[in-house]
């Protein structure tokens, strides 16, 4: 899947999935991210050292987790309710394509509770269990 | 106490963390939600899962959590009529 913006409601420069490579509504979702020198954050996180800021990879592992909905979520709004156990093993550079991996625990009320893993080449970068709200 | 309402007890605590409380301070007729154990959505969906992995029991929908929310004793009854169909 490449039409992103067509699922999601995020928009630049807060888009931060480029392209969906497996999916299965409820279960589990491949997506990637690929980090260029380009992204407004790498300006000042930090100057002549740009690497990503760990929130934003809870983020992009929060908007991978937006495709395990059946339904565009074009309209629509999630929002992070809760993180657990998160772990920042290693940072992310420009050049680097992540790898979000996330899969459903379950859900109940509205609320969503993911596990998620960013990846770069076989390294696990991020890992963390979040709570996803849809309003 | 009944040995299946200890359980459901010991899990709330666990799957919770309420880590400062024992089986015996959770009141058996006390809400969990709001005045009594001052629960929140976060923590319905934990305890949604809980239930799931300890008991085998699936809690399908927000109908059936209201039922089975209503205190450690309605929860006890809801996992017990439950878990034998």
């Amino acid at each position: 899947m490449t039409d992103i913006p067509g699922h999601l409601p995020h928009r630049y420069p807060f888009l931060l999935v480029d392209r969906v490579l497996e999916r299965e509504p409820g279960v589990r979702v491949l997506a990637e991210k690929l980090v260029t020198f380009g992204e407004p954050y790498l300006q000042g996180h930090f100057e002549g050292r740009p690497l990503v800021p760990g929130v934003l990879l809870l983020e992009m592992l929060a908007q991978a987790g937006g495709f395990l909905e059946a339904e565009s979520l074009h309209g629509a709004a999630i929002f992070l309710a809760g993180v657990q156990d998160a772990r920042f093993k290693a940072p992310a550079f420009p050049g680097d394509r992540l790898r979000l991996e996330v899969s459903a625990e379950g859900s109940f009320g509205g609320l969503m509770k993911v596990k998620g893993t960013v990846r770069c080449e076989d390294r696990d970068l991020c890992t963390a269990t979040l709570l996803v709200k849809r309003l | 106490m009944s040995d299946l309402k200890l359980r459901v007890k010991e899990m709330i605590i666990e799957r919770l963390k309420l880590e400062d409380m024992a089986p015996d301070d959770i009141e058996d007729g006390a809400p969990l939600f709001g005045d009594g154990l001052g629960l929140d959505s976060i923590d319905a969906l934990e305890l949604v899962l809980g239930i799931e992995q300890v008991f085998g029991v699936k809690i399908e929908d927000e109908a059936a959590g209201l039922k089975a929310f209503k205190s450690v004793q309605a929860l006890t009854d809801f996992i017990a009529e439950h878990a034998k169909a």
